[in-house]
């Protein structure tokens, strides 16, 4: 365990390039910004869990899923910022520990300047205001022994304590109108509605507060083509309108390229890219984010032949040495197994960790 | 003679409230080796027609009209014992989601020892043999120690690539696959689907595979029905129907996929959502939501119109053929 904590605090430490070059990016337009964050869960249990016999003696062992592993992140004002990966890669727990559901191990969150990760509830109270969440789930994300209207009226009622009956109504209102559900509707419950209607009320409860951010967890994920256009429109008619800025987790690449306005590619961890979608999507520089592109189901016939990689991702239990990708990278070589790659800036203007990158061999 | 054919299928479920027809009148033939596509929007029936060519639906579900051919013997007239002789043997089915199809307290090895018991008189070790071959087949590492493994050892992609083993198993005729990378990720979606395609061509083997993904179905499948409400609304080629589709709905389906549309602007929505099985509209289902309705549309259910190699339900589609080759005379 005390090895591991000292690998934690040697990995904080971050390289004078990368403090220039995350000083660089952070204008006065940053209204998120996170910094050299880490994320580890104990998995082991309680305390008796935890001790294990060995070599005739009982000793304490705790292992750790290490979620996050020294994320730099900045969210400007106004884009849409999606973060893409395999299930496990940490994007959720970067969404959660962004607003404050989850507490990191290391590192720091900022909102508009602000230090927002070491607050306790009733300082965090005015910065829920303006930021939300959308969930994945919509069967799961809302209360069903409330109706719609008394779900979208409590954070109208907690946000504006001083507001009347008649204003948390007329707000609730509009926002239903909004969000295309019928302000009428409001006395039904949950399960009389379909999944795209109940991520529609998900949104509106997001919106009904007027925040300027919303970070949006697989928002469409669960839901049927055909209805994941509708909602996907809706969250772009409400940035639009509402001037909001987005951080929208998927795992769904050709989403990212219609919606995003810049790209973070995430795998076991740590961020292995970050470009604008249109330098991403025209000249993916990491091996990674390769062979992710190239494994989207297309319609064309004459794409390109899908890049495989070899095994599976690793568990983030054990970390593997080195760059994370190293043990299912075609262009690993030793250096990759040793040293962790920082993000470098590309000529291109977006971000990659990778050696193979910054050696100029790829 | 077509390896499987269905013909005037109809599927209902008797509920309390009345008998609600999931399945309608559906016909397809599928031909030895060929790669069939089920695509629709949930709640379409897609899985239920899947499900219902191995006489497979749970009461109060039933087949309340209709033949499924196979190997000219009708599979919805066959007793539970002579069906019995079938699944799993000649069609063979891949579920979803790998953990509920895996059985958690055994090993892998004696499942598959299990199957191949129940199917032919074979001895233990001669079955391990097979099973250990068929591991290889669906290409997982080290088969020898894998097979008495647990399927919890295992990660996601490994647990489908043993229940598509399993489903290899016998050498079936025909492998009915259940959205089988639904719960996969992307990059582990492209190897399973490609080892699919692969191991199919290489030993004959005709393949339904039932999924949402439109991309998948163009990837993998010569042929395709598209689903809506229960009905097949359009089947033919699959290129044909993604190059050039011709019903509303799989037009609205394909367009509405980011990939169609310019990023940034907006996706093209259909607006609406598919109705229940008790409130399908009456005349053509997709009705309400359709951009070219006309009157019939909301009276007549529409039949089957020949367009290219596809069939369309639609009473358009010969009017719309029309005004593509003319789109001047439209506008104006």
């Amino acid at each position: 365990m005390t090895d591991q904590t000292v690998k934690v605090s040697s990995k904080l430490e971050p390289s004078s390039e990368q403090q220039v070059a995350s000083e660089q990016q952070a204008s006065s337009e940053t209204l998120v910004q996170i910094r050299g964050l880490y994320k580890k869960f104990n998995i082991s249990g309680d305390f008796l869990d935890q001790l294990k016999f060995k070599g005739g003696k009982i000793v304490r062992e705790q292992e750790f899923v290490h979620a996050i592993n020294g994320v730099n992140l900045d969210i400007q004002k106004g884009e849409a910022l999606c973060v893409v990966g395999e299930s496990g890669c940490g994007k959720s727990t970067v969404a959660r520990t962004v607003m404050g559901l989850i507490t990191p191990t290391a590192g720091t969150i900022s909102y508009r300047g602000e230090r927002i990760d070491d607050l306790n509830d009733k300082q965090l109270l005015p910065y829920r205001k303006k930021m939300q969440m959308i969930f994945q789930n919509p069967y799961a994300s809302l209360n069903p022994r409330m109706t719609i209207g008394q779900t979208l009226e409590e954070p109208v009622r907690l946000h504006n304590p001083d507001w009347s009956a008649q204003q948390v109504r007329d707000k609730v209102h509009e926002v239903m109108f909004s969000v295309g559900i019928d302000p009428s509707w409001g006395e039904r419950f949950a399960h009389e509605f379909s999944g795209g209607q109940r991520q529609r009320i998900s949104i509106a409860r997001a919106l009904a507060v007027d925040p300027e951010f919303i970070v949006a967890d697989e928002p469409i994920s669960a839901l049927d083509v055909s209805i994941q256009a509708q909602v996907l429109n809706l969250l772009m008619d409400a940035q639009e309108k509402r001037n909001l800025t987005y951080l929208f987790i998927t795992h769904d690449l050709a989403v990212v390229e219609h919606f995003g306005t810049r790209v973070a590619v995430m795998y076991l961890g740590t961020l292995c890219e970050l470009a604008t979608t249109k330098t991403l999507f025209a000249k993916p520089r990491h091996p990674y984010t390769q062979a992710l592109m190239s494994a989207i189901p297309r319609l064309e016939d004459d794409r390109p032949p899908h890049i495989k990689l070899q095994g599976e991702v690793p568990t983030p239990v054990n970390l593997p040495s080195g760059c994370v990708f190293h043990g299912r990278c075609p262009y690993a070589n030793e250096r990759c197994k040793q040293e962790i790659p920082q993000l470098i800036t590309t000529e291109e203007g977006g971000q990659v960790a990778c050696h193979g990158v910054e050696e100029g061999r790829l | 003679m077509p390896l499987l054919e269905v013909k005037n299928l109809d599927v209902s479920f008797g509920l309390r409230s009345g008998e609600i027809k999931a399945l309608r009148n559906i016909n397809f033939t599928l031909e030895r080796g060929e790669r069939l596509g089920l695509v629709g929007e949930s709640g379409a029936g897609k899985s239920v027609l899947g499900f219902s060519i191995l006489n497979l639906i749970a009461k109060p579900g039933r087949i309340s009209a209709g033949e499924i051919y196979f190997e000219g013997r009708n599979l919805a007239e066959l007793s539970p014992e002579e069906l019995r002789s079938v699944r799993g043997n000649r069609i063979s089915m891949i579920f979803q989601d790998p953990m509920m199809t895996l059985n958690p307290v055994l090993t892998i090895g004696q499942q598959m020892i299990e199957c191949l018991q129940a199917h032919r008189k074979i001895n233990k070790d001669n079955a391990r043999t097979i099973a250990v071959q068929k591991l290889k087949q669906v290409q997982i590492p080290s088969p020898e120690t894998r097979i008495d493994q647990y399927p919890h050892e295992l990660s996601g992609g490994m647990r489908q690539r043993v229940v598509i083993a399993i489903g290899l198993l016998m050498d079936p005729d025909i492998i009915i696959a259940d959205e089988p990378t639904t719960a996969l990720d992307v990059t582990i979606q492209a190897e399973i689907m490609e080892l699919m395609v692969e191991l199919c061509e290489r030993n004959n083997v005709a393949l339904i595979l039932i999924t949402h993904d439109l991309g998948v179905v163009s990837q993998v499948t010569q042929k395709a029905l598209v689903m809506y409400a229960g009905r097949v609304i359009e089947q033919g080629p699959t290129r044909e129907i993604i190059n050039d589709a011709q019903h509303p709905y799989t037009q609205g389906l394909m367009n509405a996929l980011p990939q169609m549309a310019i990023p940034g602007q907006r996706l093209n929505q259909i607006r609406g959502a598919m109705p229940g099985l008790q409130s399908i509209p009456t005349g053509c289902a997709f009705n309400p939501r359709c951009d070219y309705v006309v009157e019939a549309c909301t009276k007549q259910l529409p039949g089957y119109t020949v367009s290219g190699n596809c069939q369309v339900a639609c009473h358009m589609v010969a009017d719309m053929k029309k005004a593509q080759q003319a789109p001047e005379e439209v506008s104006s």
